[in-house]
């Protein structure tokens, strides 16, 4: 029967309806499979734009999200939008008690080279990266998975609130994502309207992780500097990240001096040991005796968990402080910490984050 | 008849030599010179607004901020430059007499790269970003460990230049890989210091670590002068110069030993400055000729000469930006070399 059925001529309209069967039922079975570009329900799509400037049509709902660094993880739980994250850049076992919560969480390579294969089977609707990294050729291989790259970065001050409002519109926590970039608005604006009438803002020498490198225009830590109304030595620059020299330093002489670190993590130091050390190593350098932020005590050191993330504000807000400390007498750092963390983040407030205690706490 | 012309073939063949070595200590103190006015230059020349004239006061009198800054700031910075391109230099005319190789260097032979992902060990798993010995302990004991696996390999398989040559790439690949790997495994804090540290800085040279890089560079230098001769007999191949009484592999040995040292003392307080040790011996052998007895203590004054200016260049010419010395290294040295290659007429390698 099948013989006569191939070999007969007068089969064939017989034989093509066959075989068109057949190619429709398999195209359907593909498209259907899971890990393809059409898997989901797409029921619309709204255009964002990233920190590229790239307007991105986005299909919702956002059904998983692949996330590429700590920051934007940190924004999905302020917005209880844990459930949404279904894979984590690989080093996030360096906060580990931060992130408790995510760390039984598939991890799909590093913040800057991330693994597109890792990724595609874990077949989210999108994923998370900075601005530069990885580069755009995941969004070269990922797009034939219908998988997209958005890239919010989260740690410069000037946007991140705008970045929280884009995020909280595309997984639908609209209404967390005002709350939250309400709140950040409202502790910076708190700090900013205080320097509507200085005229001449104390100089401020800003050191990122590595001895002599500064935070220029274009860099977190010099909005930070700036947000926290100092005038940054470095603010003429055109690199964002420059080595300079001690000598440099001592000719400007800064008023005040910031270091962050990037060592430990500052939600599980339990003293100013370390930090202390840093500073004294900092204040010990050779001829820094000449500069006024060494001779009245003013070096200061930060941790990286509240330099140029989202957690920046509270940097900002420790900064201000330190350098004005009789305008920000009423001001508790602490405290803003604590409600970022209790409130938003809600987990337990703990941890110590800079060189002195401006809360005068116990700590 | 015959020994009398004998006899003139060889007065001539001193007299020459004579010459040649004349020539050489005229050279000799005319490099020693050029290094010393380039240092007196870098002492007054920096982003502070010092004149010239405060600047060499405070080199005699207490003038205040201007001796602070010379004197603690300048001057270690100068002295640093100077060993770190000796130590570059010195190692670099060693490697490549003794391996018979004008690519061996302290960089081919995977001495920089090993020191490097010592570096990044201490970057991304002992706090290097402010634990600044942390860095150079760990360079230094990766540093130590491909040279002994250097010596090790060759000891195994019969010291020749060859084996020497092939282990170092081979050596020289794997550590730039796993310095690779741990970057990748690093935080953006650590991948920044860890970029910064492969350009290379002398940011944070002082006195302290004058003196314990001094002593790595400058204790094994007897010992090298020691064996100028001896290379010399070997660039007429192992098997002449052991004819010639040459314990070839000992000293082959000995050499790269100490030339790692010196190398180690170099890189591991400043990072990666890694044109030195490859082009310092060869501009020497174009303006010294192939003898050790000069070519070597020529490449350690080149050497110094080369790191000094890129450094002095590096830390004004952009003004107040440091531009890295691994970059400017590459940026004043690369062209005086091919202007160098282009204009010797002669083969001189």
């Amino acid at each position: 029967m099948l013989r006569l059925l191939l070999s007969s001529k007068e089969f064939y309209p017989v034989r093509f309806f066959l075989a068109s069967f057949l190619l429709s039922g398999l195209i359907i079975l593909n498209v259907s499979a899971p890990g393809t570009a059409w898997a989901g329900d797409v029921t619309q799509a709204i255009v964002i734009e990233d920190a590229f400037g790239r307007k991105i049509s986005v299909n919702m709902p956002v059904q998983g999200i692949v996330v590429l660094n700590s920051d934007v993880l940190e924004v999905l739980r302020s917005l209880r939008a844990q459930d949404l994250v279904k894979g984590v850049y690989s080093e996030i076992d360096k906060d580990g008690v931060f992130f408790q919560e995510f760390l039984d969480r598939p991890r799909v390579g590093s913040w800057k080279n991330a693994n597109a294969e890792l990724i595609a089977d874990l077949n989210p609707s999108i994923v998370i990266a900075y601005e530069n990294n990885p580069g755009t050729e995941l969004e070269k291989q990922l797009s034939p998975f219908g998988i997209q790259v958005l890239r919010l970065n989260f740690y410069k001050l000037g946007t991140i609130a705008k970045e929280i409002r884009i995020l909280s519109k595309i997984i639908g926590r609209e209404q967390q994502g005002e709350i939250f970039a309400a709140w950040y608005g409202k502790k910076l604006d708190a700090i900013q309207k205080r320097f509507d009438y200085i005229k001449e803002k104390p100089l401020v020498y800003v050191e990122s992780y590595s001895a002599f490198h500064t935070a220029g225009p274009g860099s977190g830590g010099h909005d930070m500097c700036v947000y926290a109304g100092g005038k940054n030595l470095a603010d003429e620059f055109k690199v964002p990240y420059s080595e300079i020299t001690s000598e440099w330093v001592i000719s400007k002489q800064p008023d005040v001096i910031f270091k962050t670190i990037a060592w430990g993590n500052g939600f599980e130091r339990k003293d100013r040991v370390f930090f202390n050390n840093v500073r004294n190593e900092l204040a010990a350098r050779p001829s820094w005796n000449l500069i006024p932020a060494v001779k009245k005590g003013r070096v200061h050191v930060l941790d990286s968990g509240i330099w140029t993330g989202p957690r920046a504000v509270i940097g900002v807000a420790h900064m201000a402080k330190c350098i004005y400390p009789q305008m920000f007498d009423g001001l508790d750092p602490e405290q803003i910490h604590k409600e970022y963390l209790e409130f938003f983040q809600k987990i337990p407030y703990q941890g110590v984050y800079i060189s002195e205690n401006l809360s005068g706490g116990a700590k | 008849m015959n020994t009398d012309c004998l006899t003139i073939k060889n007065q001539d063949m001193k007299n020459q030599y004579k010459a040649l070595k004349y020539r050489s200590l005229v050279l000799l103190a005319a490099f020693f010179l050029i290094a010393s006015v380039i240092a007196v230059i870098a002492l007054c020349v920096g982003a502070s607004s010092i004149s010239v004239t405060d600047s060499i006061l405070a080199l005699i009198e207490d003038n205040g901020m201007a001796r602070s800054i010379v004197w603690n700031l300048r001057l270690p910075r100068v002295i640093m430059a100077l060993l770190i391109g000796i130590g570059l230099g010195t190692s670099g005319a060693v490697f490549q007499a003794v391996l018979r190789n004008p690519l061996a260097s302290p960089f081919t032979l995977g001495i920089g790269s090993s020191a490097g992902f010592g570096a990044v060990i201490a970057i991304v798993f002992f706090n290097g970003l402010v634990n600044e010995y942390a860095v150079v302990i760990w360079a230094f004991i990766f540093t130590l460990l491909s040279s002994f696996l250097i010596l090790g390999v060759s000891r195994y398989k019969g010291a020749t230049a060859e084996t020497m040559i092939l282990t170092g790439i081979a050596l020289m690949f794997l550590f730039s890989s796993l310095s690779s790997f741990l970057q990748y495994l690093g935080t953006k804090e650590e991948v920044h210091g860890i970029v910064f540290w492969f350009f290379g800085s002398l940011s944070k040279a002082g006195y302290r670590e004058i003196v314990m890089s001094g002593i790595m560079i400058l204790a094994p230098m007897p010992f090298v002068f020691r064996f100028a001769f001896d290379f010399n007999l070997m660039t007429a191949g192992d098997e002449s110069a052991g004819a010639l009484g040459v314990n070839v592999s000992g000293v082959r040995m000995l050499s790269i030993a100490l030339a790692s040292l010196m190398t180690s003392g170099a890189i591991c307080f400043t990072g990666v400055i890694g044109f030195i040790g490859l082009v310092a011996p060869h501009i020497a052998r174009m303006i010294f000729g192939s003898d050790n007895l000069f070519l070597i203590p020529a490449s350690a004054l080149i050497g110094g000469v080369l790191v000094l200016s890129a450094d002095t260049l590096g830390r004004t010419v952009w003004l107040p930006h440091v531009i890295p010395i691994g970059i400017v290294t590459s940026f004043i040295g690369v062209p005086f070399f091919l202007y160098l290659l282009i204009k010797k007429t002669k083969e001189y390698w």
